[in-house]
Order: structure tokens, then C-alpha cells, then sequence
């Protein structure tokens, strides 16, 4: 775990660099309706946008005020800071206003050389996922004439059949937390999960298989007080994780947006590997701004619930997202609705307030009855 | 009970201590007092004439509504919508929109009141009348469609955006009811103040709902809680990123289209080209008409400014294109305007600034533009809601007509500027400054405005090299407890006195 711990110190980790080094080009993203995919064509390789130990973003605040959203202004601030030196491009989506202004402001302030928004549409329907296909098509041009990379066919087939293994070892070592007592914590798992996001997937693959080879047949030592689901958004930190299973709590599910469900979907067999891509890009997304969503992102929590035997749903909000502060509102009253006991939590990008969150947890696991 | 006398003891001694500036208020803003500072006779009877115009029209409203409901239902109605009467108190917005203006400026005024209230009596009958055939719109969905397909509309944030105009703390209790439901407090209040305003029962729900993704990520979001608590379908129109290329213009077209096929399957309403057509050509007239405003508001003085030009825009463009009104008032402005402009007459004769509004205008405190006009001589031209560079809508076919108005909702007010690219945001508001010969920027600093509130920075360096003064004016939309209008008065002077260095008129 070491490993994976090491690799989640800084926003460009050893393996980023060794990739480099090799003549291979890392790709910035932040938000999971990028397909991961696409970006692991040829040289290429894609690498979550994180501000680990940020400490402050006062120019970042400047710019874009203290109002809007932590991580994006977090992630200005390390822009800004030179922090992705390495990083060759960036790729974006128009997920929320605060994303698109960090969009604007990195471009005004950094002027990068290769940046990239995907008009990913709100809705999912054959026209827009057609639109979505055009979008990635125009995206793989302007990368391969830009970094001069192969995306053809052939490439793509190879970076998806990458893509599926990589998430089939993930997803394999997630549904070990169904078991009764799992034998890896909620925290553990989120630094796997993380320090993959953030590295060349093939370079961090044979240390999470090593990882499941060991630990498959393993059982977790300790009952705990209550199996809880986190949901929400952006949560890299798995500081958060532990300290809510520091009060007894074993975190065994997550669906948030850098979490493994539906994050670490394996990309449908057969047919035209862009249309595919596009395809995959809209089920492995469970965002509120998909506007006619909402009952699938309800029915896959209740689904998971039930799957991984979860006492109890922790929603995690970064402070002014207005995209999850809304949704909360109909999702918190329909999770109850359906028996499902709820913790909202609203928190900062960086880890902070923890004995707060430890009384907030603890309070909610008694409510439990644990 | 102790409790109770404890606190009805403190309320008698604040009242009576409050004495003083409560009367001061009171008699500020009454009638006499108007009468009594009424520049001229002609003023006096102008507004006199609109004053009984309002009240008759709003009367005249609760009569019909007692009559066609029934007095049961009558009853019913005002006490699920109690905000109904709190239109009662348009002339005294009337009123605080009119101190110190006089002439051609003055009637334009009372003219653009009285045509929105018309409008939202018209709204009204709308929301109340006929609840088989009312679909809910969202309010960047133009409600045109709808009635070309003969069905009755009202946009759901529209009194939202009306009320708190005529009474700054009406919101409130709404904005309290939808925080204590559980959504974030830091979002735009006029979601907030909506949601809360259905979560109280407040709002018809009608037989269907369109939204889309505009203008907010809250707003958007609301829809999802509006769908649930009215239990009717929704269809939700989806606005592309890229929205200026051809191929985006495509796929909204086909949204639209499934949007008319929607309504059709889950209302009453068909369809009627002609009606649509009709409706088109009215906006047409109105685009064409406000173009010619525009060109004379670039005179320095201006003809005409600040109320008659945004709110002008804000409701007819907006709430009630098609209302016959509509297309009468702005014909009625432009000749106002011509006249002062062939006389040689300034709307207001001590303009010595010129200004726009960008973002949406103070809702709860939308007379602070006149109190800045009397205190420094500034006017307000335009605003962001209003500002927009349509092309009138082809209405040859009816493919060529869902072209043009699905264009004019891809551009429509905060579609452009609440999203990226900056260059959207940034380009028109020097377009506005070159157009209108303005000296400096107001940007309405919505705190719940994420979209806005994330450009300051950007903004302020360009205006910065290019020499524009801008004023970044912190407010809340719908909530005047964030910031007082005293504190909005206060910023609005340390900028005049220490950037513009600008003497002020009352000494």
C-alpha cells in the first residue's frame, strides 16, 4: 500500500515521470465524462488532475473568486504554480460552470499549448451520443495532428482492450468489499483507485495485480460498525475515507466521480471504437448534470446498497457545487423515501475539518443503531 | 406567555424608537409625497393616468378571477398564491423608478409598467384559467411554442424575478422554506426562491414541464425537484457548448422538434405553423424596433435609458413576446425616444456618466439605478439580460422558422455569458462600450452566480488595459439580507468618489 500511497504525493507522481522520460505524453483531465480510453492511444496516457497538499489558493481566488468550487480553484492554483510541468495537454468538459471558468482561466493565464473541451451533451439519446462520437472524433484529430500520435483504429482497439483489463483488475479487487468482511479498507482501496487515476495504466497495473493476487483469499481482521457507500463528486483525498472509518465505519462503496462505480466500466465489445468510446463515456458517468439521469443515479445507489449489504449513505459535497448541492435535495429525500438512512456532508477540495467529520460520522452510525 | 409579552414589549419599544425613520420612510415613498415633488403638471397627470391604469387592470384581474372561478376557487387561488396581491403594490414601484425624471422619460417609464403589468395579468390568467392546457416553462424557454400550439404557459421563475422588484423581502420566506428542505445555501437565490415557492404550493404545476440546461447549474438542477414535486412530464431542451457553429444550430433543432412531438403526446396542444409564424414576425417587429432604440440611445445624452430599456427587454422578449402588447410598446418607445432626439431632449438633462449593467439586474433594489442617476448623474443604458445580437427570425418555412428561434434561445439572455468561452463574455461587454459610448462597467456581483463571480479576475485586467473603469457591485439576486442596500449604495459611492472622482448632484 506504501506504493500507492507514494505515488498520491504529488500531482505528477514518479510514474508520470518515468513515462515521460520514455517519450510518451502525458494528457491532463479532471473530469470522468473524459473517456480515459481515447487518451491511452499510442503515446499517449491520461492522468487525473489533483492538487494533493494544496494549501492555499489565494491566486486562484483572485481570479476566480472564493465562491466557486475548491478543486477547481485548487487546480488553477497548481496551474498557475507550474505543478503539471509535464502535463503536454489538457483536456476538459463543460461539466459545471465552475469547470468551464477554470477552462477560461487557465487558458487566459497559462496559454497551454494543446487544450481541448469535449461538448459532452446533457442528455443521452441516439442524436446525442452520435454528437458525442463527432465530439471524440474531432478531439482524436486534433491530437493526432497536434502531438502526431496514432489514433486510428487499430490504436484505439489497442487503448480500449488496455482500458478493460486495467478496470477489470480494479473493478475485481472493488467487488472483494462485498464480502462480509472485506480485506482491504474503503481508504486503501480509494489509494489504489486514485493512484491509478493519476498514472500510466500500464506502469501502476502489475503492482494492483500483485496487490489482488495477494489479498483475494485474505480475510479483513475487525467487524466493523457500519458498511457505508460514500456518493458524491470529485473526493481524492483518502483522508476523508479514513477518517470516517476511524470511527468504525467500513467505507464500502464509491460512487463519486473518481470512485470505481460506474467510473471503472469496461468499454462495450464490438463496433466502431470511437461510437463505443462515446457510448462509454455515458454509462460510466453518474453526474446530476445529465438532467434526465436522475433515476438511474438513484437506482444505482439502491442497486449498490443492496449489492454490497451498505448500512448507510455518506453524500459528500464540495462547498458550492450547485450541480450535487441541488440534486442532494430530491436524492436525499428519495433515498429515505426508499429506507436508505443518509449522511450529507459538505466539505472543502482539501482534506480539512476532520474532527468535525468524525463527530458527524459518529453521530450518524449511532443514529444506525451501531 | 412571558416569552410572548417579553417579545411584544421589545417589538412596541423598537416601533417606537423606529418612529422616526419608519414615518420618514413611509412618507418618502407615498403618493403625496410624489405629488407633492412632481415636476411638472404634465408628470402629475401621466402618472396619475398609468396609476388608475394599473390599479383598474389588477382589479379589473380579481373581478374576472372571481367570476370565471368561481368565489370558492377565487378564494382558493389567493390563499395557495397569497403573493398575488402583493402586485398590489406596483405604483409604488412606480413611484421609486420615477423621482427626478420628468417628460418623455417619465412616460416611458410609467408606459413600460404598466405594459408588464398588463403582461403579467395576462400571465396570470394564464396560470389560473385553464389548468388542462398549462404547461410550465423554464425561463430561458420563450413560451412561443407553446402558445403557437394553443396551449396556455407561464415561465416558473417568473415571479421570482417580478416579486421581489415590488416588495425586496417577499423572497425570503421562500428562500428559508427551500434551505430548510436541504438545497445549499450558497446557490442562486432565484432557484431557491422558486423551489420554494412550489415546496409551499405556491405555483401551478400545469399538465407537462420544459427546462433545459440553461442558465445555471442550479437552475438546471432545480428542474430535476420541480419534476418530482408536480408529478407531470418533463422534457428538457439541451443547448450545446459550441453553440455559435451550424452543427450545433442542427442539434437543437432536432431537441426542439422532439420538444413540439413531446408536448403533442402529453397535452392538448397541435402545432399551428401559422400562429408560430405569426409570433415570429411580432418578434421580428420587436428585434427591429428595439435596433432603432438602441442606435438613438447612442447619442450622448441619451433620449431614453435605464427602466424603459431593460425592463422593456426583460419582460417582452422575455415573459410575453407574443402578448399584443408587446410589439405597441416598443413602437411607443421609439417614438418617445425620436421626439426627445429631434427636440434636442436628454432623457435626463445631468447625464455625466454612462454605464451598463452586466448580469442580471438588482431585482430586490432595481431603483438603486436611479438613485445613482440623481445622486451622480449617471445613467444606465443597457444590460446584459437585454443586450444580444439576434437576426431576425426567416420565417419562409417552418424548418427556417425552429432555426431562428431555436437560435434566439441558444443566444438568449445569460445563455451567452454564463458559460464559456470567456471570449462570449468578454467580447460583448466592450462590443456594449464601443455601441454605447459608455465611461465605465457595472458588473451586478451575484454571490450566488458562480459563472459570473469565476470571470472577475479575467474582466478586471482587461478593463485594466483598456482603460474602462468597472465597478464590481456585490449583491444577491433575490436576498437583500446577503447585502443591504445600504452597503449596495455605499460601494456604488466609494467607486464614484474614489475611482471616477465624480462630484455628486445633491451637494
Amino acid at each position: 500500500m506504501r506504493l500507492f500511497e507514494e505515488l498520491l504525493e504529488s500531482p505528477q507522481n514518479a510514474l508520470v515521470e518515468q513515462a515521460s522520460r520514455d517519450g510518451r505524453i502525458p494528457i491532463g483531465y479532471s473530469c470522468s465524462f473524459v473517456p480515459e480510453a481515447l487518451l491511452m492511444a499510442d503515446r499517449l496516457f491520461p492522468v487525473r488532475l489533483r492538487a494533493p497538499g494544496v494549501a492555499g489558493t489565494e491566486i486562484a481566488d483572485n481570479y476566480m473568486s472564493a465562491l466557486t468550487c475548491s478543486y477547481t480553484r485548487s487546480l488553477l492554483e497548481f496551474a498557475v504554480d507550474n505543478r503539471y510541468d509535464l502535463i503536454r495537454g489538457w483536456v476538459f468538459v463543460p461539466s459545471c460552470a465552475h469547470t468551464q471558468r477554470l477552462v477560461d482561466n487557465l487558458e487566459y493565464l497559462t496559454k497551454p499549448a494543446f487544450s481541448h473541451v469535449i461538448d459532452v451533451p446533457r442528455k443521452v439519446n441516439d442524436v446525442t451520443t452520435a454528437w458525442l462520437a463527432d465530439e471524440l472524433e474531432i478531439l482524436a484529430q486534433r491530437l493526432s495532428d497536434h502531438f502526431e500520435v496514432d489514433m486510428g483504429t487499430a490504436s484505439l482497439e489497442e487503448a480500449i482492450d488496455c482500458w478493460n483489463t486495467f478496470s477489470g483488475v480494479v473493478l475485481s479487487l472493488g467487488a472483494l468489499r462485498k464480502r462480509p468482511r472485506p480485506p482491504l479498507t474503503g481508504a486503501d482501496f480509494h489509494r489504489v483507485v486514485m493512484a491509478c487515476l493519476a498514472s500510466p495504466t500500464d506502469l501502476i497495473l502489475p503492482a494492483v495485480l500483485s496487490l489482488y493476487r495477494r489479498i483475494e483469499h485474505e480475510e479483513g481482521t475487525a467487524d466493523c460498525r457500519a458498511r457505508l457507500m460514500l456518493v458524491g463528486a470529485h473526493l481524492h483525498d483518502p483522508a476523508f475515507l479514513a477518517a470516517i472509518e476511524s470511527q468504525g465505519a467500513l467505507v464500502v462503496a464509491d460512487r463519486f466521480c473518481t470512485g470505481s462505480i460506474p467510473g471503472l466500466l469496461p468499454v462495450e465489445p464490438d463496433g466502431d471504437p470511437i461510437r463505443r468510446l462515446a457510448a462509454h463515456t455515458f454509462r460510466k458517468t453518474l453526474c446530476p448534470r445529465m438532467m434526465e439521469d436522475f433515476d438511474r443515479r438513484l437506482k444505482t445507489i439502491l442497486d449498490t446498497v443492496e449489492e454490497f449489504r451498505v448500512d448507510g449513505v455518506v453524500i459528500e459535497i464540495i462547498k458550492f457545487c450547485d450541480l450535487w448541492g441541488v440534486d442532494a435535495m430530491p436524492l436525499v429525500a428519495a433515498l429515505r423515501k426508499n429506507g436508505v438512512p443518509v449522511l450529507k456532508l459538505e466539505r472543502e477540495y482539501a482534506a480539512g475539518g476532520e474532527g468535525q467529520l468524525r463527530t458527524r460520522v459518529q453521530a450518524f452510525i449511532e443514529s444506525l443503531g451501531r | 406567555m412571558r416569552d410572548a409579552v417579553k417579545n411584544m414589549v421589545g417589538n412596541v419599544t423598537y416601533l417606537l424608537a423606529n418612529l422616526r425613520e419608519t414615518g420618514r420612510r413611509l412618507w418618502h415613498n407615498s403618493l403625496a409625497e410624489y405629488l407633492l415633488h412632481a415636476h411638472t403638471s404634465k408628470d402629475l397627470a401621466v402618472y396619475m393616468k398609468y396609476w388608475v391604469l394599473n390599479y383598474t387592470t389588477i382589479v379589473g384581474f380579481l373581478v374576472e378571477c372571481a367570476i370565471t372561478l368561481g368565489p370558492a376557487r377565487f378564494v382558493r387561488t389567493l390563499i395557495r398564491s397569497p403573493w398575488i396581491l402583493t402586485l398590489l403594490k406596483v405604483n409604488a414601484l412606480s413611484r421609486r423608478f420615477l423621482k427626478g425624471r420628468t417628460g418623455r422619460y417619465n412616460e416611458a417609464i410609467c408606459m413600460t409598467m404598466h405594459t408588464i403589468v398588463a403582461g403579467t395579468v395576462w400571465l396570470l390568467r394564464e396560470m389560473f384559467f385553464d389548468p388542462e392546457r398549462l404547461v410550465v416553462n423554464e425561463d430561458l424557454v420563450p413560451p412561443d411554442i407553446a402558445h403557437a400550439m394553443g396551449l396556455r404557459c407561464y415561465l416558473l421563475e417568473a415571479m421570482g424575478i417580478v416579486l421581489p422588484m415590488l416588495d425586496p423581502e417577499i423572497c425570503l420566506e421562500y428562500i428559508d422554506e427551500a434551505e430548510n428542505e436541504g438545497i445549499n445555501p450558497d446557490s442562486c437565490s432565484l432557484p431557491k426562491a422558486t423551489i420554494g415557492m412550489v415546496l409551499k404550493g405556491h405555483l401551478p404545476g400545469g399538465k407537462a414541464v420544459v427546462s433545459s440546461n440553461l442558465p445555471c447549474d442550479a437552475g438546471a438542477a432545480s428542474y430535476t425537484y420541480f419534476q418530482r414535486a408536480f408529478g407531470v412530464p418533463i422534457y428538457r431542451l439541451d443547448v450545446p457548448y459550441h453553440f455559435h457553429t451550424e452543427r450545433a444550430v442542427d442539434l437543437f433543432v432536432e431537441d426542439v422538434k422532439g420538444m413540439i412531438a413531446f408536448l403533442e403526446e402529453h397535452t392538448p396542444g397541435r402545432m399551428d405553423w401559422d400562429r408560430f409564424r405569426q409570433m415570429c414576425e411580432n418578434r421580428n417587429r420587436m428585434l427591429e424596433l428595439e435596433r432603432e432604440l438602441w442606435d438613438m440611445l447612442r447619442v450622448r445624452p441619451s433620449p431614453l435609458a435605464s427602466e424603459a430599456v431593460w425592463m422593456s427587454h426583460l419582460w417582452h422578449f422575455n415573459v410575453t413576446p407574443e402578448f399584443r402588447g408587446s410589439t405597441e410598446h416598443f413602437e411607443r418607445l421609439v417614438t418617445l425616444a425620436r421626439k426627445n432626439l429631434e427636440e434636442n431632449l436628454p432623457a435626463t438633462v445631468n447625464e455625466r456618466y454612462r454605464a451598463v449593467c452586466w448580469n442580471p439586474p438588482f431585482l430586490h433594489f432595481p431603483d438603486i439605478f436611479n438613485w445613482a442617476e440623481r445622486t451622480y448623474g449617471l445613467t444606465i443604458l443597457n444590460d446584459s439580460m437585454s443586450y444580444n445580437h439576434l437576426e431576425p427570425i426567416d420565417t419562409a418555412t417552418p424548418e427556417s422558422m425552429l432555426r431562428g428561434w431555436s437560435r434566439i434561445v441558444m443566444h438568449g439572455p445569460m445563455v451567452r455569458h454564463t458559460r464559456g468561452p470567456a471570449e462570449n463574455y468578454l467580447d460583448d461587454i466592450f462590443r456594449m462600450v464601443r455601441q454605447f459610448d459608455l465611461d465605465m462597467v457595472w458588473v451586478a456581483n451575484h454571490v450566488g452566480c458562480k459563472s459570473g463571480q469565476a470571470m472577475n479576475g479575467i474582466l478586471r485586467e482587461k478593463c485594466r488595459e483598456k482603460g474602462i473603469p468597472l465597478l464590481i457591485l456585490d449583491y444577491d439576486l433575490s436576498d437583500p439580507r446577503i447585502v443591504s442596500h445600504d452597503n449596495m449604495m455605499r460601494q456604488v459611492e466609494h467607486f464614484m468618489d474614489n475611482v471616477m472622482k465624480a462630484p455628486r448632484l445633491d451637494g
